[in-house]
């Protein structure tokens, strides 16, 4: 597989000594969709721009389709698309108007435009809309045409920032089927940022987690979960009996605790060893008095591959570093 | 670049033209200023028709009045045909002072930021926005002046106004927009807030416009003022209208030093603006 993303001891030091990303080297291999994963402040956008070449490299190197941000930042731009975190549509023109607008700006053709557009509207199933005035678009249409604004001049690769950020549970699913759709159909690799671990989960085949301007762990969605450990699942039977090496034996069982009655199993794949295991209790005459299942959140991530809490100062914090930083970079 | 800029120019004036408020009130507001300069403000009116009991006679105080008159006014039959060319400039030079505004809300909204990560010739965003304004500037000086023209007791143009002079009144009012479009421009060029840029506007608009023969003659004016006034591009812009109006392109050759000092200005603010705004634009 063709590298297309390649960075190597990426730093980007703002002034006033703020080291925004410090010294991260990943690749993307050609058609991936790769998902960088971090609480806000840790560096995703920053490490956006620099590829992007909203933003200049402190130190290190980074390649988009093999030219050098750095010393051929237009064939940079010639070859990505960008769906920004704010939803930067102009809402005094049309859905069409926009598009239509980017492709100019990128000089394709018109009549090939035009074509290029309608599928595109048609593949985020705005067709109907396209001719009305952007302000009359609810948040979720919006995203969809911020989406293929970045795409009218066919990129090699989508840079997404929080495709999903602020919206609701729904459109964030309607929203990931487009994101798949454009990664698979149209063959787009695609380099996102998140803060949600279900989104990363759902979508990317690597994902990297990034704190204050480090990459902790990265892997596949898969791999990163087998980092924490898994899925926590906590059962509470009417008897207390010792079931401890039937647990242990299942596929997919990482670590068993008992305390009482109550056992907390770790699991690899909770998938396929929840059914077992429920079975197996069935099986042994045993009834259940309580079952639960907790899924590892990006607190769990956090605290295991940072070694320290994802709290509310570290939030305020981080979001303080950026504001700050916006401020700086006006 | 023309490419880039001619669309980006089009979007700036499909949001004008949508928001037809903005539109009606460009229009709106010099016709509004003639009214008032021209009629309360009338400082033709300051001038005593009478001056209680003396000797002259009231035909004698009459020519008294109109060699004042038109010592200060020169040959303007009315202080409106006067004031019209004035009123043009500062109607260019008020529109040309937001030129910068939708730069400024593109930078807030993030739009900037997808322009610059577009491979497009930086200069063209900043051209689009003068383009733009001076479109927006000509427009209604073009309907202030016809409706001027129309008033009762309003513009009245010598007999001898032809198209040509049609033409390079329009020619001047063009120039002087383009000059100030690109400065205002280039000074929003970083800007993140739209309360800054006011307060740009505020603090230069009022003193390029009093600093001006736009509304009075530069003879009212004391010497230190004068001297500023005559190197004032309002000034210029407001003379050569004037004369045009006044008397027609009969002395082109009096008019030839201001026109030529107003295409300087135009371009060297044109070119500085644009390389400052490539400079502003580079990647940090």
């Amino acid at each position: 597989m063709s590298k297309v993303i390649e960075v190597e001891n990426l730093s980007k030091i703002y002034k006033g000594n703020i080291k925004a990303v410090d010294d991260i080297s990943f690749d993307v291999n050609a058609g991936e969709l790769f998902g960088f994963l971090g609480p806000n402040g840790a560096g995703k956008t920053t490490t956006i721009k620099l590829l992007t070449t909203l933003a200049s490299i402190t130190s290190g190197k980074a390649t988009v389709l093999g030219y050098d941000v750095t010393k051929h930042p237009n064939m940079v731009r010639k070859s990505i698309g960008i769906v920004p975190q704010d939803l930067t549509i102009d809402n005094e023109l049309k859905g069409i108007e926009n598009v239509m607008l980017a492709a100019k700006l990128y000089r394709v053709p018109n009549q090939i435009a035009k074509k290029r557009v309608k599928n595109l509207l048609e593949l985020v199933g705005l067709n109907d809309a396209a001719s009305r005035l952007v302000s009359t678009y609810s948040g979720g249409m919006r995203k969809r045409l911020e989406l293929i604004v970045g795409l009218v001049h066919e990129p090699k690769v989508l840079f997404m920032d929080e495709p999903t950020l602020g919206l609701d549970v729904n459109t964030r699913k309607i929203i990931w089927d487009y994101i798949r759709k454009l990664n698979i159909d149209k063959r787009v690799t695609i380099f996102m940022t998140t803060h949600y671990l279900e989104e990363a989960d759902a979508l990317c085949d690597v994902a990297a987690i990034i704190d204050r301007g480090k990459i902790r762990a990265q892997g596949s969605p898969q791999e990163l979960k087998e980092i924490i450990g898994g899925e926590l699942l906590t059962i509470e039977l009417t008897k207390d009996r010792d079931l401890q090496d039937f647990f242990s034996s299942i596929n997919g069982v990482k670590e068993v605790k008992k305390s009482g009655s109550t056992y907390g199993i770790k699991l690899g794949q909770a998938e396929d060893a929840i059914p077992v295991i429920i079975e197996g209790i069935y099986g042994r005459g045993i009834k259940i008095k309580a079952l639960s299942c907790s899924k590892p959140s990006l607190d769990q991530v956090f605290l295991e591959v940072t070694g320290k809490e994802f709290r509310e100062e570290e939030f305020a914090a981080a979001a303080l570093r950026r504001q700050d930083i916006i401020a700086r970079r006006g | 670049m023309l490419t880039e800029t001619w669309a980006l120019t089009v979007r700036e004036l499909k949001k004008w033209i949508r928001t037809p408020a903005t539109v009606f009130i460009a229009l709106f507001q010099p016709i509004v200023w003639l009214a008032l300069f021209g009629s309360a403000f009338n400082p033709t009116n300051l001038i005593p028709v009478s001056i209680g009991p003396t000797n002259l006679t009231p035909e004698v105080l009459a020519q008294i009045r109109q060699s004042i008159l038109s010592q200060t006014f020169g040959n303007a039959p009315n202080y409106i045909t006067y004031l019209t060319g004035g009123i043009l400039s500062l109607l260019l030079l008020f529109t040309s002072a937001f030129s910068g505004g939708s730069l400024v809300l593109d930078r807030r909204f993030g739009y900037l930021n997808k322009l610059l990560v577009s491979p497009i010739p930086r200069a063209s965003i900043f051209l689009s926005r003068v383009f733009a304004t001076v479109v927006k500037g000509m427009i209604p000086s073009l309907i202030v002046f016809f409706v001027a023209l129309s008033i009762p007791d309003g513009l009245k143009l010598d007999p001898s106004f032809s198209l040509l002079d049609g033409l390079l009144l329009f020619l001047t009012l063009f120039l002087l927009s383009l000059g100030f479009s690109s400065l205002f421009t280039a000074i929003a060029i970083r800007m993140t807030k739209w309360e800054s840029l006011v307060a740009v506007v505020n603090l230069l608009n009022l003193p390029l416009l009093f600093s001006s023969s736009a509304l009075l003659p530069v003879t009212s004016m004391p010497d230190w003022l004068q001297a500023i006034a005559k190197i004032n591009p309002i000034s210029k812009a407001a003379d050569v209208t004037r004369t045009l109006i006044v008397q027609g392109s009969v002395d082109l050759s009096s008019m030839m030093f201001d026109m030529t000092y107003l295409i300087a200005f135009a371009a060297i603010l044109t070119i500085a603006g644009g390389i400052a705004s490539v400079i502003a634009l580079r990647t940090e």
